[in-house]
């Protein structure tokens, strides 16, 4: 009986979300379409709650459909029109919905296979067997930061680069319109509570759902958040200390890297009585990072004197169009 | 019946399709972006359906770190594009008022000969 | 040294962000850092060398549970070609960028591009390749946009979406692969694959993610753009090394992986595209106005040719044959890489002194540099396919394996490719050594000219009588894989 009533539930949030894919990939206005998208990344989130996956639940709540959605909606002013027209021949049309269709079933069909063929155990006990040496408790953050720390590594190598690219484009944004009292009268009360949960998620990854990811986004989310109430509030911030605060997560992950191999002969191989120590210092170095990033990444523009060689106070963010 | 593991796998095929379909159809920046968003959303939703383990049981944490991953990729690409996209659209507009002031300079030069001309 | 596997992608990394905080130093950190991975990368060969494919097992995590980076004859090889052309584009983008602040741009995002390259050619599980493939990615899209106009910065997105594509298919071939096998470990998946349709779909899947990444026609028409109005030393690495992993990865997984699943139709259908981009490559390239767009085109071709392989390496029975031709693959790779990028370099002496890369206004340039015409000729000897290059070799034993495969219709293919080919490197030489005045202008091309110089000499002279070497070490390689 309860497998009927799950069953209906996983089908009304499969139909739901392939609904609304279906409208934020086919609408002809851009403002609806990332509203969709939002909205998609929303019940995203529920789903991978229902999956049993409540670290993605959180990351996709925060990042996926907080950040991402803020990145879109924010751009939306910048394009010419709001109307999106498909410019593709009918011949080509077709040639595409029959291709995406084939491409369906046969993964599918693929799908279907690969399910059947393995015996449903995969990694997981490989991870379950040595999640007690790993340092943590929670059997994703092991994954991340222990057993496949190398793929996280290069995963904030990926999110600085975008970073960096943000900056150097120097792109300039069209002017927002003034923030009015009730936003800033709620960022008083939102943002402290944003980064104290911020620290939460940090501290609570290592034997419940959270972890650097999570937390450094919260973080970045109360800046933007910040950011738009009051937006003025960007300059005067030391450039020197930002350029530290972008690099500190990949240069402690790799220190403590470094440090392990000259101590225990193999790179990001923690010793088991430090392993919980190190896991946090590295993740504590990669939320700050991680805020750092997606928060510049939003407001976009480059800091003035960024290329400047000094080890001085440079302060002001330069955004091209006054805000 | 089919099980909720094979469920969310066809749902994250479907999805795939949705974002593909669209990312081949749309020319402009911001819907291709929306569409790879989906066909990302749609390939993490395979592997955490493969990760499922039923109501009870664990499930396998490994497809969980590699998805967590792949959302922090996804966003920090879409950043990307749109600071891309936005630098762009700065240059276009630039060299549209460039050449309108242009052509203003001529006019007025054209117009008023002995004039001093004033940017 | 038994770390100079790990060594070798993490001082690029240290180098890239030491150089975001010291911009001021930033083309000191970068030359050292990209001299000491390249004697990483070295001290990776010699030990493959020496003894044989190794493993290393990140955090001392048994395979499966962890990531294993390994190193055979195939990875090692292309990560020392790799690390030399990126070494010689430093000192010469040391002196390329005279603006400080477009060198403060450039230095953390090139070192990045560098970590990307090696950890990619390094990697051995599956999921960890789709991470270094988008690190790769945004940064060569990063590196396309300095240029700042408006023709990069629409390559740069046109790039950026294609690339995200093509990753996202291949991750959903890793998904697939996952489902069914349980394991991401590529060398736990050598023993595990079967032929059943899963493999059959994953396979296809990931090959046609990698397929756009490399730049097969018809999933080519990203690239021209891309690679024409990027900065110099960034055109010579995408066309050298970008496009030239991507085609290694598919090496790896058919060769190691998904022996079993291929099929040689499926490698012939990949021939086929091949062959017409070799054939269309080369003719847009002898139709280009602009020096840039030819050598992008020109790469079209030449990836063209290392297609045209597969079928006949699928067809060839295992033994010295095969072997022949797996290693002519091996050559013309690192023989293109070679010298696409002296001929890239040597565009962007040609495009400062001049101010333009227009082919038809390149007259008097002979005189003017010398140097870099005569590395141009090699570069050109070399795309040609002219001995000694390590390509006269590579192509050599593309038409004996022909012959002995019984895949004759691939002949005419390489003749008129080469042919054309000789058309539009003899149109440029043409032009420069045509009459012409020479603008005069004075600049540092020492540090410029001389890596260019270095990588040519390799693809002309060095890679064409050292191929000995090659051959034993390759031949080593594939007694170690069993294939």
């Amino acid at each position: 009986m309860i497998e009927i009533l799950w069953f209906m539930v996983d089908v009304m949030l499969v139909l739901l979300l392939l609904a609304l894919a279906w409208t934020t990939c086919s609408s002809r206005d851009v403002m609806r379409a990332v509203t969709l998208f939002i909205a998609m990344g929303l019940l995203l989130a529920i789903i991978w709650a229902r999956l049993k996956a409540p670290d993605l639940a959180l990351a996709e709540a925060i990042i996926g459909a907080g950040i991402s959605g803020a990145l879109l909606l924010s751009a939306i002013r910048d394009y010419p029109s709001t109307a999106i027209a498909v410019d593709r021949s009918p011949l080509m049309h077709s040639i595409i919905n029959t291709f995406t269709m084939a491409l369906t079933i046969v993964m599918s069909w693929a799908a279907w296979h690969g399910l059947n063929m393995s015996d449903g155990v995969r990694l997981s006990e490989q991870v379950a067997s040595q999640l007690a040496v790993s340092g943590v408790s929670n059997p994703v953050t092991a994954v991340l930061l222990n057993f496949r720390a190398y793929d996280t590594l290069l995963e904030l190598a990926v999110v600085l680069t975008a970073v960096l690219t943000v900056l150097i484009l120097n792109d300039k944004r069209a002017d927002s319109t003034a923030p009015g009292p009730l936003l800033q009268g709620m960022t008083r009360w939102l943002v402290p509570l944003l980064v104290v949960t911020s620290g939460y998620l940090l501290w609570v990854g290592a034997h419940a759902p959270g972890g650097a990811f999570q937390a450094g986004a919260m973080l970045a989310a109360a800046m933007i958040l910040l950011q738009l109430a009051y937006p003025s509030i960007h300059q005067g911030f030391n450039l020197y200390l930002l350029k530290i605060l972008l690099v500190i997560g990949i240069f402690i992950f790799v220190l403590t890297g470094l440090w392990m191999m000259s101590v225990n002969d193999d790179f990001l191989a923690f010793s088991p009585a430090h392993a919980g120590t190190l896991i946090l210092v590295i993740e504590t170095a990669a939320t700050i990072s991680i805020a750092a990033a997606l928060t510049l990444a939003y407001i976009g523009g480059r800091p003035t004197g960024w290329e400047a060689d000094n080890h001085g106070n440079r302060a002001m963010t330069e955004k091209g169009g006054a805000e | 019946m089919i099980s909720t593991q094979l469920l969310y796998a066809l749902a994250g095929v479907g999805l795939f399709a949705i974002g593909l379909r669209a990312t081949l159809l749309h020319h402009l920046l911001l819907p291709r972006l929306l569409a790879l968003n989906v066909c990302g959303a749609g390939v993490f939703l395979i592997f955490i359906a493969i990760a499922y383990a039923g109501i009870e049981g664990m499930p396998d944490p490994v497809p969980h770190a590699l998805v967590l991953t792949g959302i922090v990729v996804a966003v920090s690409a879409t950043a990307m594009a749109l600071a891309l996209g936005r630098r762009l659209e700065n240059i276009k507009s630039d060299a549209i008022k460039s050449e309108a002031t242009k052509s203003e300079t001529l006019k007025s030069a054209a117009v008023k000969p002995e004039a001093m001309n004033d940017e | 040294m038994s770390n100079a596997i790990i060594w070798v992608i993490m001082i690029p990394l240290l180098g890239s962000l030491i150089s975001i905080i010291w911009s001021r130093y930033a083309s000191l950190i970068a030359i050292i850092s990209n001299l000491v991975a390249l004697v990483a990368s070295t001290a990776v060969l010699m030990r493959v060398y020496q003894s044989g494919p190794f493993l290393h097992e990140l955090g001392g995590w048994h395979a499966g549970l962890g990531i294993s980076l390994r190193a055979d004859a195939l990875s090692s090889i292309l990560l020392v070609m790799s690390m030399t052309v990126i070494s010689a584009a430093t000192f010469y983008a040391s002196a390329y960028f005279t603006d400080a602040a477009k060198r403060a741009r450039f230095w953390p995002l090139w070192l990045m591009l560098t970590v990307a390259l090696n950890a990619l050619l390094l990697s051995g599980d599956l999921f960890n390749l789709y991470v270094t493939l988008e690190l790769l990615g945004l940064s060569a899209v990063a590196l396309t946009a300095l240029s700042d106009n408006r023709a990069a910065l629409q390559a740069a997105i046109r790039y950026l979406s294609i690339g995200l594509l093509g990753s996202l298919v291949f991750l959903a071939g890793v998904a697939l692969v996952y489902a069914g096998y349980g394991t991401l470990d590529l060398a736990t998946l050598a023993s595990l694959v079967q032929a059943n349709p899963l493999s059959q779909v994953a396979f296809g899947l990931m090959t046609a993610g990698l397929l756009i990444k490399s730049a097969l026609f018809p999933l080519h028409f990203w690239l021209p753009s891309a690679h024409a109005s990027a900065p110099a030393p960034v055109s010579a690495a995408l066309s050298a090394l970008v496009v030239k992993v991507a085609v290694y990865i598919l090496l790896r997984l058919w060769v190691d992986v998904f022996d079993l699943v291929l099929t040689l139709s499926s490698t012939m259908l990949l021939g086929i595209l091949g062959a017409i981009a070799v054939i269309w490559g080369s003719w847009q390239a002898l139709q280009a106005q602009r020096l840039k767009l030819m050598a992008a085109y020109s790469t079209v071709a030449q990836i063209g040719y290392l297609f045209i392989f597969l079928p006949l390496i699928a067809a060839l029975p295992e033994g010295a044959l095969q072997d022949a031709a797996f290693t002519a693959l091996l050559l013309m790779a690192l023989t293109h890489g070679f010298a696409k990028s002296a001929f890239f370099l040597s565009a962007g002496v040609i495009q400062q002194y001049c101010g333009h890369d227009r082919i038809a206004e390149l007259g008097g340039t002979a005189r003017a540099l010398p140097l870099t015409i005569f590395v141009i000729s090699l570069s050109g000897v070399a795309l040609i396919g002219l001995p000694p290059s390590g390509s006269f070799l590579g192509k050599w034993y593309l038409i004996s394996s022909s012959f002995q495969a019984g895949q004759w219709w691939w002949i005419p293919v390489v003749l008129v490719g080469s042919v054309l080919a000789t058309a539009y490197v003899f149109r440029i030489l043409g032009h420069a050594f045509g009459p012409g005045e020479s603008i005069g202008r004075v600049l540092n091309r020492g540090r410029e000219e001389i890596p260019a110089l270095i990588l040519a000499l390799f693809a002309t002279l060095i890679l064409g009588f050292g191929s000995a070497e090659l051959w034993d070490l390759v031949a080593q390689h594939a007694e170690a894989a069993g294939n």
